[in-house]
């Protein structure tokens, strides 16, 4: 028995040690952390609390990439580093103490810049699934963007500078079929019933059942009766226009029974009735194909499948095919019902039809994927699973593409070329956003301000009020040039930003090295929305701010 | 320019400050890592708990060799790792001992929580409410979390706002008629677990944290309600569990199916077969056995259902009941009759699994995996250090701001306002952090503007017991309440108390409130509560009314802006003391601007059809 249950007994490890996080990802959610291989450039505060997150979440391995040794100043700022560290390669050091955090995960690093190292052996990426990029100025920033393209590895970039933070993404594509959005369409159907649900719904005699029974009638059941009986006199139409709407919810509720003994007009509540008006919506505006994945569906990726082709682009395919040739306009049903009024008997019946009905939708997309791949020379129709497929058609409403702009496209977009200042200047002229959005092109600032002075504004405290100029002069002329207005807290910032000698504080770090682990987590178990755009932080307000363009 | 260089100048106001950090759980550990690399040198931690193994994916200060060990203590020494400058005491105790008492708290500058559960939470705002001392409140769960600022006559207290109140079931629902996985989960927590391995003492805490039954119906009734036979001399468990199978799914479902009034409108359950009975005997007594005779900690393991994300056969779950039952009866037999569910506890979660999907079997319920289980039946909230990283680094911003507005009485304040800020979900869907202005004290909070609670009740039912234990311990969150009316006090508690005194108050207890001697409580009674330790009081308007139809009779019901109160069903709070490992981990309360003092927390109408 010795193997089996060690492993069953490290499963079960695993199991109780990630139980409070399996329960926001999932076991599949969790394998894929645990698969994940992630390289960490810079062992600061910022990068160091964001790499400490992804260890106790239990990714397969780090490799930290930092070329400096750990000073006097780092103790103060560093939970990793203490004193016996002092001198020491700070790379090793903060691997050496990750390590101690999860037996499980597997540390490496390398005492060089990341710089020398994007200049030098570019190569060195390959083969990671993500990179943390902390502490990078723009001109590394956009080298690092264009080797992870032809890597695949997705980079979450990520800064703290004083009191103020930026975290960004970038990756050409990344896709997403568990969104888990906060608000999730029904789609029951009830305009355009199945044969199944059609039979089902009209087999219900409402006129002979008793009061009990007639009052847990499932809503679903009321609004196909009840919508057939309005279009035999309607000329078989469904309810048009705001009025006769109106007058469809007034029919629903004129069909509760009245209490007995109760006067004309007491309707007996019936908890279904009310929950049929209030989704009555539904049969004139049921939730067709949404916009987003209509656009999904024109999308090069979707039309020309090719073995290069992912498994969620085949089964857009699939499903795009489905929507045209078999249900006229309806997504593949997700297979669920919600609570709704209704004995327990008559809810299972539903439950059931729904489910069934979502099981056959799910084959015929299914089919259909396998044989769009069996068409396409070098796929292999094999390696697609039908769970893959079933959890696609559940989520297929919420899914998700998302494509990154490299760092260089969005900063062009936004610091030169007229046609984008309108974006930046709007950004600048509301007032909720203007501080976050100069924050943006301060930040900007200090790197060019390094670029022609070979050190951060505010580094050496005799030449602060000095390199305040520097930047201020910087910021304006961009902004002139851009035709943009400045901001009364300009002046303000400016200091701040020159004060702190793009020193990183502990609150900030602990802010931004979160965020960015939640980012590299939403990318890694490929769930939830990762962001897009820059996140500006902005710890003197205890605001964010998302810049970019969607 | 004032602005940004007073919170840039907040590492000195850090220096000489003195902080109370209470909970050194998911959001403590992080808090007290940010505190100390922010200048903080004197810093008080409390935290009852021991650290456990599913702690350790976020609570980076621990690790697996301090399984067992004081999480507070723990925690100082990983902090004064990071800085061994910092003065740090901790308390491995509980912050409602007598130890912090006001005075306590009045020796910090600014209290930090991190806590997990609402009653200690409610007190914390008392004592820092009486202490006059800043508090910064916070919660996480999973990727949402909320830092918020409470200074008195300033800002609302932590109780101005109602908060929403955890679901509970009908009993009727839990006990004859359940439809969904959690009503047969409930029935397996917190009745048939209690009565098979839980005693009296045990048995009285569960009803108080329980969501399946009315806060009135008293003990014996509830032991009534399942009927098994108790275990004859010599009988092996094994056996002993098959007797529970029958009577218990078998007997009692057939006699419940019978009755023909409660399944007009739906299908009667089918009594649990013998056949599955047997079948889960079989697998029990076929089991490989280890060669070592220790006992096993978990049944469904013992059993080779390794995989928790599984859901079990009928003959699976049978087996699974039948192990546990002997696991708990042979090898904890000293423990027997003082259990309670724990979710950290594999036994009970795999005797609850089984339990609840037995059940569900007979009601044709869909079967549930460990896995769900555990995390229906614990109330376990996910929890990740992401969040509580970021949740940290705002609280010791908000931190810094109090304590330089002690520093700076001339800022003009528009830099160190307070703000409650949000960490949302999803970034992608507007901001990431969402702040709003703090709203000033409710005027009609009985806690922190001395408003007047209304209670509604039969005074000619309700004992004093219940009004000490149900209204003002549980629902009010007094710690030691005291109750006069006009001159004669019914009530006092706490250890100082001589031991006739003691007799009379439990006499006293017994009583219904119109029979008090003295001054009883009726219609129109001002009932004068007091809390010294919390240094708090409360005129109670007593409201004497009949129970409605279909309503508990001894209902009760507790009007104005009361936290955590469920009118007439006896005001749960949020589930505690169950071993609890979460101390991040707070019912965040998503709230937009303007939505603010809604009402109490609406519990979701049940459904599905119920024959009460």
């Amino acid at each position: 028995m010795g193997d089996a249950s060690a492993v069953a007994r490290e499963s079960q490890d695993k199991d109780k040690r990630y139980d409070r996080q399996i329960r926001i990802w999932g076991k599949d959610g969790q394998r894929k952390l645990e698969t994940a291989n992630v390289c960490l450039l810079g062992a600061g505060p910022t990068g160091s609390e964001a790499m400490k997150n992804l260890v106790l979440g239990g990714v397969s391995s780090y490799t930290i990439v930092d070329g400096t040794k750990v000073t006097e100043r780092d103790l103060g700022n560093n939970f990793l580093m203490d004193k016996s560290s002092l001198g020491q390669s700070k790379a090793e050091c903060c691997s050496r103490l990750l390590q101690d955090f999860n037996e499980s995960v597997s540390g490496r690093f390398v005492a060089e810049t990341p710089e020398q190292l994007m200049d030098a052996k570019p190569d060195f990426f390959d083969g990671f699934d993500l990179v943390l990029a902390t502490q990078l100025t723009s001109a590394y920033q956009h080298k690092l963007c264009d080797i992870c393209r032809k890597s695949g590895a997705r980079v979450v970039f990520g800064r703290s500078y004083g009191l103020f933070g930026l975290v960004r993404i970038s990756a050409s594509e990344h896709t997403v079929v568990e969104s888990k959005p906060d608000n999730v369409l029904l789609h029951l159907r009830v305009k355009d019933p199945w044969p199944e649900l059609a039979e089902y719904a009209s087999n219900f005699d409402l006129e002979s059942l008793d009061d009990m029974t007639y009052k847990h009638v499932p809503y679903v059941v009321l609004l196909i009766k009840l919508a057939e009986a309005w279009k035999l006199g309607h000329g078989g139409n469904l309810p048009q226009g705001r009025a006769e709407q109106r007058d469809f919810k007034a029919f629903v509720r004129s069909q509760q029974r009245r209490r007995r003994g109760e006067p004309e007009g007491v309707a007996d509540e019936g908890e279904n009735f009310r929950e049929a008006v209030e989704n009555a919506h539904y049969l004139w505006s049921p939730p067709g194909v949404p916009s987003e994945i209509s656009r999904y569906f024109a999308d090069p990726a979707c039309e020309e499948i090719t073995s290069a082709s992912s498994h969620f682009w085949v089964c857009m395919a699939a499903v795009k095919d489905f929507v045209a040739e078999r249900s006229g306009g309806a997504l593949p049903l997700p297979g669920s019902i919600p609570d709704m009024t209704a004995t327990t008997d008559l809810y299972l019946d539903l439950k059931r039809l729904y489910d069934s009905k979502a099981e056959e939708d799910c084959d015929w997309v299914f089919d259909r994927a396998i044989q769009i791949l069996s068409r396409t020379p070098g796929a292999d129709p094999s390696a697609l699973g039908r769970d893959y497929v079933k959890g696609f058609c559940k989520n297929c409403a919420h899914v998700k593409v998302l494509r990154f702009p490299t760092v260089r496209q969005e900063q062009e977009g936004f610091l030169g070329g007229a046609s984008q200042s309108s974006y930046l200047q709007s950004l600048l002229l509301s007032e909720d956003t203007a501080e976050n959005a100069f924050v943006y092109l301060m930040l900007h600032a200090a790197d060019r301000f390094r670029q022609t002075h070979g050190h951060f504004p505010g580094k050496f405290d005799d030449g602060v009020q000095e390199d305040v100029g520097g930047v201020k002069s910087i910021v304006s002329s961009a902004l002139s040039e851009a035709g943009l207005p400045t901001i009364p807290v300009a002046e303000e910032y400016v200091q701040e930003l020159c004060r702190c000698g793009a020193g990183e504080i502990h609150t900030v770090a602990a802010v931004v090295g979160g965020i960015v682990a939640e980012e590299a987590i939403k990318l890694l178990t490929e769930q939830f929305v990762p962001l897009s755009g820059t996140l500006v932080y902005n710890a003197i307000r205890s605001t964010t701010l998302r810049i970019g363009k969607f | 320019m004032s602005g940004t260089c007073s919170v840039s100048g907040a590492r000195e106001a850090c220096l000489g400050s003195r902080v109370l950090c209470v909970g050194a759980g998911g959001i403590g550990c992080e808090l007290l890592k940010t505190l100390v690399l922010s200048g903080f040198s004197n810093i008080t931690v409390i935290d009852m708990d021991t650290i456990e193994v599913s702690n350790l994916n976020r609570q980076f200060l621990f690790r697996r060799r301090h399984v067992g060990q004081s999480k507070a203590k723990v925690a100082r020494e990983a902090s004064l790792r990071i800085n061994p400058k910092a003065k740090i005491v901790a308390h491995h105790a509980n912050i409602k001992e007598d130890q912090f008492d006001v005075d306590f708290f009045k020796s910090f500058d600014c209290v930090l929580n991190g806590l997990d559960n609402l009653e200690a939470r409610r007190h914390v705002n008392r004592m820092a409410l009486a202490a006059s001392v800043p508090l910064v409140e916070s919660g996480t769960a999973g990727y949402r979390g909320q830092v918020t600022v409470h200074i008195k006559g300033e800002t609302e207290c932590f109780e101005c706002q109602p908060k929403p109140i955890p679901k509970k079931y009908p009993v009727c629902t839990i006990r004859n008629t359940p439809d969904k996985p959690i009503h047969c989960i409930v029935w397996a927590k917190d009745l048939l677990f209690p009565r098979l391995f839980g005693g009296e003492a045990v048995g009285a805490e569960a009803e108080r944290e329980d969501e399946g039954k009315n806060g009135g119906e008293d003990e014996g009734k509830d032991r009534s309600d399942i009927e098994v036979s108790e275990r004859a001399e010599g009988q092996p468990a094994v056996e002993y569990g098959c007797v529970v199978l029958r009577e218990v799914y078998g007997d009692a479902i057939a006699r419940l199916a019978a009755v023909e009034d409660m399944w007009k409108d739906r299908e009667p359950p089918t009594p649990l077969s013998s056949d599955v009975i047997a079948a889960g005997r079989a697998i029990v007594q076929g089991r490989a056995r280890g060669g070592d005779d220790k006992v096993p900690t978990s049944a469904s393991l013992a059993l080779g259902l390794s995989d928790s994300h599984a859901t079990w056969s009928a003959e699976q779950s049978a087996a699974v009941f039948l192990m546990a039952v002997e696991i708990l009866l042979d090898g904890h037999a000293d423990r027997v009759g003082k259990l309670g569910f724990d979710k950290e506890f594999p036994l009970s979660v795999d005797f609850v699994t089984a339990a609840s999907n037995l059940r569900s079997h007979c009601y044709g319920i869909e079967p549930k995996s460990s896995f769900d289980v555990k995390g229906m039946a614990g109330n376990i909230i996910h929890a990740i250090a992401t969040t509580n990283a970021i949740i940290s680094g705002l609280i010791v911003l908000e931190a810094q701001k109090l304590l330089l507005r002690g520093l700076r009485q001339d800022d003009d304040g528009a830099t160190l306002t307070p703000w409650t800020t949000f960490v949302q979900h999803n970034p992608t869907g507007g901001r990431l952090l969402q702040r709003i202005k703090p709203l000033p004290p409710n005027p009609k909070c009985y806690v922190c503007s001395k408003a007047q609670v209304v209670m509604e009740a039969n005074t000619g039912l309700m004992t004093l017991g219940r009004l000490v234990d149900d209204v003002l311990r549980k629902a009010l969150a007094f710690a030691e309440p005291t109750v006069t009316v006009g001159s004669t006090m019914h009530y006092e508690c706490g250890d100082d108390l001589e031991e006739d005194e003691r007799e009379r108050y439990d006499a006293l207890r017994k009583r219904s409130l119109g029979d008090l001697p003295g001054d009883p409580i009726g219609h129109g009674s001002l009932v004068q509560v007091e809390d010294f330790s919390q240094e708090m009081s409360v005129e109670l308007l007593v409201c004497h009314r009949e129970p409605r139809e279909g309503e508990d009779p001894d209902f009760f019901e507790v009007k104005g802006e009361v936290k955590g109160q469920d009118g007439g069903r006896g005001g749960e709070d949020e589930p505690e003391g169950e071993g609890d490992s979460d101390s991040d981990d707070l019912c965040v309360v998503e709230e937009a601007v303007g939505e603010k003092r809604k009402g109490a927390g609406q519990e979701e109408p049940a459904k599905r059809q119920r024959a009460s």
